[in-house]
C-alpha cells in the first residue's frame, strides 16, 4: 500500500547517522586502544581521532534529524507521535526530545561526545587510553538507540521508527489507511513536563552523568598504564567539575520537586532522588582522596576504587530508574522499555573491567609504607571520604530493597517511613562531615602541631557554639541529633567563613574550597532548618470527631475550606475566592489576610496552586508557594471536585440530586455531605391506624440519628410499609439539611435495610480541601547550592591553572 | 594494630549496621489476611480498587478520611480507610500500594501509591483518528 504525505527521507538520515555513530564509536575504540596498547602508536591515535570525530558529527546528526522531525510534526514517526503534537507551545521541543527514554539517552551520548572533544584537546599523552575508555562508553550508549533484532533479541530502542510499523501499532485499523496521516495528531508532552524545569533540569543532570565518565577514564588509564602517581593531577579539575554539575543537577531536581511537584518539601527520599544522590556522595569522597593522593602520594588505591564506584553507581543508578524495577516502591521511575538487558550487561561489563584492572595492578602500586599521622590533614580528609561512602551505601542498600528481593527471593518492602529510617542514619553521617569540614582547612599535609591548630579554631569554634545554644533555647528544642547537626554545620561555615578571611585573606582566586565548603555547611543548615521546623498550619480547628469508625486519626494536615468562607491559619486567616480554568489547568485563588491592630482583615497575598486536569497521568496537583526572606508559605490542593461548575442552575438548588443508595445494618453510618446518619433502631410499633393498614399489614420504621456538624443529633423516621402484596415507603426529609430518606428494601437473611439518600442541589458548595505548609530559612539552602557552585567553579579555575 | 585496621572494622561495623536496620525498618508485602492475622503491624498490600463498590469521602466531616472498598492480590476483598485526602482521579487506578494496618476489622491505611494507566510515557497506547472516527486501542 502507498501510503498519502509521509516524509520517509528523515527517518533513512537519521538511521543512517546512528549505524555511522555505533561504527565510528567502535572503530575509535579498537584504533585508540592499539594507539595506547605499547608505546604511543601515532598512526593508531590519528585513526582513532578521526573516527571519533565521526562519530561526533553523526551524533549532532542524529539530533539535527529528530529536531527536524519534532519542529515539523512528522506524526508518522512514533517518538515524534508519542511526544508531541500540534497544539503544544513551540518552546517545549526541548521537552519533548528528552521526555521518551531514546531521547535521555542521545543527551546522554551528546554530552559524552561534547566531553570527549575537550579531553582530545587537553589529554596530551593521556589521549590514546583515557579516549579508548570514552569511546567504549559511547559504543555501549549508541547501541541502546539501534533498535536492531539480532537472532529475537531487540538490540536498543530506535527513536526514527516509523509509527505504523512500531511493534505496538502492527496490525492496527490506520495502518490500513493510505491516508492516515492527514487524520492523525501526536499524543503530545505530558502537561506536568510542560515547565521550565523540563526544559533545564535533563540536560543538566545528563551532563552530570556524562561528567563522571573523564576521571573514571583517567584512573583506568593510570593503573592501565601504570602511571599511579601521575593521573590525579589532570583528573582534579575534571573531578570537581563532576561534582559541582552532577550536585546541581541532584538539587535542581529538589528545587523542581519543591516548587512544582506535590511532595510537600525538597526531599522525600524517594528512590529516583536517591538514585542520582548517591553517585554524587561517592564522587565528592573520590574527589578528596585524589586530592590526597596528588599532595602525598598515597591512598591511589582507594582514589581509584572511589573514582570507578562513582561511575558504576551512575549505571547502576540508571539500570534502577529505566528498568521499571523500582515499579512498587516509585512513582517517579521509567517503565522498562526492554533495554533492562542490555543495561546491565553495560553495568556488569564495566564492574569486571574495573575489578581485572584493579586485581592485575594491585601488586605494582607501591605501598603506602608509613601510617598517616593522626594530626594530619590526610587523615581526617581520607576519614571524611569514608564516612561519605558509608553514608552513600546506607541510602543505596535501602533503595535496592526491590533489586534484593529480584535477587533473593525475598519478600520485603521499603521502609514503612522513609524520612524516619533515612534520617536516622544520615543525620550522625552529616554532624561527623560538618565537623570535618570545618577543621579540614585548618590542618596541614603531614602533620601539624597542635596547640597551633588549637589556636586557630578556638574562636570559630566559640562562635559556632553560641549561635548554636541560642538557637538551640530561642527555639526550645530538645532533639539532641538536630542540636548537634546544627552545631556542626554551624561550626563548618563560621570556621571556614573564618579562614577565608584570616588565612586566604579575601584572594579569591584561592578561596574555591573555602567559599564551597561555606555553601555545604549552609545547605545542610537549611536543610535542617526548614525541614525540622516546618509547621503544618491547615490544622484541622472545627469538624465532627469520627469516633463512630472506630478509627484514630493521627494525620489531620488537610483541611476543608468552602467558597468565601475564612479559617485561621497560624498568623494568616485563608479564604477560598475563586477557580478559574485555562486549557487543562484549574487554578484556585487562595487569599491570605492579615489582622491588623485594629481588627482590620488585610489581604498579605494571594496564591494560585493549581490542578492539572492530566489525561496522560491523572490529575496531577502542583502547589504554590510565597516567597519571603525568612520563611516560605507553601499551599498545596489535596482535593477539589473538578467536575465543571454548573451556573445558572443554582437559582433554586432545591432539587433533589440522584440519590446515594445503602444497605444498612443496625450501628451502620452513611454520610451526606453536611452530615453522618447513623441507623440507630428498627421500629415496629408505629401506629397503624394513621396509615390505614390492616391486621396482617407490616410496618417498619428506621429510626436515624442525624449528626450534624455542630454536634447536634436529630432523627428521621422513613417508614417501609407492606400492604397486602404492595410495597410502600414513606419518605422523611429534614429540610433544614436539605435531607430526604427513602426506606426502600428490607433483607431479612443479613438484617440489613436499604436507604435511599437525597441531598438538595443546593447542599453542593464549591470547596476545596488543601494543605498549607511554612518552612522557615528555606533561602539558607538555596543560598548554600549557589556557594557551593561558584565554590567549586574557583576551585575547577585553579586547578586548570596549576595543571 | 594499625589505626587502619581500627578505621576498616569501624567502617564494617557501622556498614552491618546499616543493613541490619534496613531489614529491620523493612516491612512486608502481604495480603489482607495476613495483616487480620496479625492486627496493629504495619503492612504493604498490593491490590486494586473495587470500582463496583461506594468510595466515600466527606471533606465537610473530615478532610483527612477516605474509604473505598480494595481487592488483594489473592482477590480478598476488605474495607480500606485512609488517613488522608482522596487522592486526585483515584476512580482510574490500575493498582494500590497501601501501607498500613488491620484494626477492627478495617484496613487502616497511611499510604497509597497508586498506579495509572500509562505513567510517563510508556504503557497503554491509543491512537485516536479523527474524521472519519477510527478507534484503536491496545
Amino acid at each position: 500500500m502507498d501510503y498519502i504525505g509521509e516524509d520517509l527521507i528523515p527517518g533513512m538520515l537519521g538511521n543512517f547517522f546512528l549505524a555511522l555513530s555505533f561504527s565510528a564509536a567502535l572503530l575509535a575504540t579498537v584504533a585508540y586502544y592499539l594507539s595506547a596498547r605499547g608505546s604511543v602508536d601515532e598512526g593508531w591515535r590519528k585513526i582513532g581521532r578521526t573516527a571519533f570525530r565521526i562519530h561526533g558529527l553523526s551524533v549532532i546528526g542524529i539530533f539535527a534529524v529528530l529536531f527536524y522531525m519534532l519542529l515539523n510534526h512528522l506524526f508518522e514517526y512514533h517518538y515524534v507521535w508519542q511526544h508531541s503534537n500540534t497544539e503544544m507551545p513551540m518552546r517545549y521541543i526541548f521537552s519533548c526530545f528528552w521526555e521518551g527514554q531514546e531521547g535521555s539517552f542521545m543527551l546522554w551520548t551528546f554530552w559524552n561526545m561534547v566531553l570527549g572533544n575537550i579531553l582530545i584537546k587537553t589529554a596530551k599523552d593521556w589521549e590514546g587510553p583515557t579516549m579508548t575508555v570514552v569511546s567504549s562508553v559511547q559504543v555501549f550508549l549508541s547501541s541502546m538507540l539501534l533498535g536492531l533484532i539480532i537472532m529475537d533479541y531487540k538490540l536498543g530502542s530506535n527513536p526514527f521508527i516509523l509509527l505504523r510499523e512500531h511493534p505496538d501499532m502492527v496490525n492496527m485499523p490506520f495502518t490500513k489507511i493510505a491516508d492516515y496521516l492527514s487524520r492523525i495528531d501526536g499524543r503530545g508532552l505530558n502537561p506536568i513536563l510542560q515547565n521550565y524545569w523540563m526544559i533545564i533540569h535533563p540536560p543538566t543532570l545528563f551532563l552530570g552523568f556524562s561528567s563522571v565518565m573523564i576521571p573514571f577514564a583517567y584512573a583506568i588509564a593510570g593503573f592501565w598504564k601504570k602511571r599511579f602517581n601521575d593521573w590525579q593531577k589532570p583528573t582534579l579539575p575534571w573531578a570537581f567539575f563532576s561534582v559541582m554539575i552532577l550536585g546541581t543537577g541532584v538539587l535542581m531536581g529538589g528545587a523542581w520537586a519543591y516548587e512544582a511537584l506535590s511532595f510537600g518539601g525538597f526531599w522525600a527520599w524517594d528512590p529516583v532522588e536517591n538514585a542520582s544522590l548517591v553517585p554524587w556522595l561517592t564522587l565528592v569522597a573520590a574527589a578528596h582522596v585524589i586530592l590526597i593522593s596528588r599532595n602525598t602520594g598515597k591512598s591511589v588505591k582507594t582514589a581509584f576504587l572511589l573514582t570507578t564506584v562513582s561511575f558504576a553507581l551512575i549505571l547502576y543508578s540508571t539500570f534502577l530508574t529505566r528498568s521499571g524495577i523500582l515499579g512498587d516502591t516509585s512513582v517517579h521511575a521509567f517503565t522498562d522499555l526492554g533495554m533492562s538487558g542490555q543495561l546491565l550487561v553495560y553495568l556488569i561489563f564495566y564492574c569486571v573491567l574495573i575489578l581485572a584492572i584493579f586485581i592485575t595492578r594491585w601488586k605494582h602500586v607501591s605501598g603506602d609504607g608509613k601510617e598517616d599521622s593522626i594530626n594530619s590533614r590526610e587523615f581526617w580528609m581520607f576519614i571524611g571520604a569514608l564516612v561519605l561512602l558509608i553514608s552513600a551505601f546506607q541510602i543505596i542498600f535501602s533503595t535496592s530493597i526491590p533489586v534484593i528481593n529480584t535477587v533473593f527471593g525475598s519478600n520485603l518492602a521499603p521502609p514503612a517511613d522513609p524520612i524516619i529510617h533515612y534520617n536516622s542514619w544520615q543525620v550522625p553521617f552529616a554532624i561527623i562531615v560538618g565537623f570535618l569540614i570545618g577543621i579540614g582547612q585548618y590542618l596541614k599535609y603531614k602533620g601539624n602541631d597542635i596547640s597551633k591548630f588549637w589556636k586557630k579554631i578556638r574562636l570559630s569554634l566559640l562562635i559556632a557554639t553560641v549561635i548554636s545554644a541560642t538557637v538551640a533555647i530561642l527555639t526550645s528544642n530538645t532533639n539532641y541529633h538536630y542540636i548537634l547537626l546544627f552545631f556542626s554545620s554551624t561550626f563548618a561555615v563560621v570556621a571556614n567563613i573564618n579562614y577565608f578571611i584570616r588565612i586566604v585573606k579575601g584572594k579569591i582566586y584561592k578561596s574555591g574550597s573555602s567559599i564551597a565548603h561555606i555553601g555545604f555547611g549552609f545547605i545542610m543548615m537549611g536543610a535542617l532548618v526548614s525541614t525540622s521546623m516546618s509547621k503544618v498550619i491547615s490544622q484541622n480547628s472545627s469538624g465532627v470527631d469520627v469516633k463512630v469508625l472506630g478509627a484514630d486519626f493521627s494525620n489531620n494536615e488537610n483541611i476543608m475550606l468552602f467558597k468565601n468562607d475564612t479559617l485561621q491559619m497560624g498568623d494568616y486567616y485563608v479564604s477560598y475566592s475563586n477557580r478559574k480554568q485555562e486549557g487543562v489547568n484549574i487554578y484556585f485563588d487562595i487569599d491570605y489576610y492579615k489582622k491588623s491592630e485594629s481588627g482590620e482583615y488585610i489581604k498579605a497575598f494571594t496564591l494560585q496552586p493549581l490542578v492539572q486536569l492530566n489525561k496522560t497521568m491523572g490529575n496531577v496537583a502542583e502547589p504554590d508557594t510565597r516567597h519571603f526572606l525568612t520563611k516560605d508559605i507553601y499551599t498545596h490542593i489535596t482535593y477539589a471536585d473538578l467536575s465543571p461548575q454548573e451556573k445558572g442552575a443554582e437559582g433554586t438548588g432545591n432539587e433533589y440530586m440522584k440519590p446515594k443508595i445503602k444497605m444498612l445494618a443496625l450501628g451502620d453510618t452513611m454520610f451526606s455531605s453536611n452530615a453522618i446518619i447513623i441507623l440507630h433502631q428498627l421500629n415496629t410499633s408505629v401506629e397503624k391506624e394513621k396509615y390505614k393498614l390492616e391486621e396482617n399489614d407490616i410496618i417498619v420504621g428506621a429510626e436515624l440519628h442525624i449528626l450534624k456538624i455542630n454536634g447536634d443529633v436529630i432523627s428521621a423516621n422513613p417508614l417501609y410499609i407492606i400492604r397486602k402484596m404492595t410495597v410502600e415507603s414513606v419518605p422523611d426529609s429534614i429540610p433544614d439539611l436539605g435531607l430526604k430518606f427513602l426506606f426502600t428494601k428490607i433483607e431479612p437473611e443479613s438484617g440489613k435495610i436499604e436507604i435511599h439518600l437525597y441531598e438538595r442541589q443546593g447542599n453542593k458548595k464549591d470547596f476545596v480541601v488543601m494543605k498549607a505548609i511554612i518552612f522557615p530559612f528555606i533561602n539558607i539552602l538555596w543560598m548554600g547550592c549557589i556557594f557551593l557552585i561558584i565554590g567549586s567553579m574557583l576551585a575547577i579555575r585553579q586547578r586548570i591553572k596549576t595543571s | 594494630m594499625k589505626k587502619t585496621h581500627i578505621v576498616g572494622i569501624l567502617i564494617i561495623a557501622v556498614a552491618i549496621g546499616a543493613i541490619v536496620s534496613t531489614i529491620q525498618d523493612s516491612s512486608t508485602y502481604a495480603s489482607f489476611a495476613q495483616a487480620k492475622d496479625n492486627p496493629e503491624i504495619e503492612f504493604h498490600v498490593i491490590g486494586e480498587l473495587n470500582k463496583e463498590k461506594e468510595m466515600d469521602y466527606n471533606p465537610e466531616i473530615n478532610p483527612n478520611m477516605f474509604s473505598f472498598y480494595a481487592f488483594d492480590k489473592e482477590g480478598e476483598e476488605y474495607k480500606v480507610v485512609f488517613n488522608g485526602t482522596k487522592p486526585q482521579d483515584f476512580e482510574r487506578s490500575e493498582q494500590l500500594v497501601m501501607l498500613g494496618s488491620v484494626q477492627e476489622d478495617v484496613f487502616v491505611c497511611s499510604k497509597i501509591l497508586m498506579k495509572c494507566p500509562s505513567k510517563y510515557n510508556d504503557g497503554q497506547e491509543e491512537v485516536i483518528v479523527t474524521a472519519n472516527a477510527v478507534e484503536a486501542n491496545s
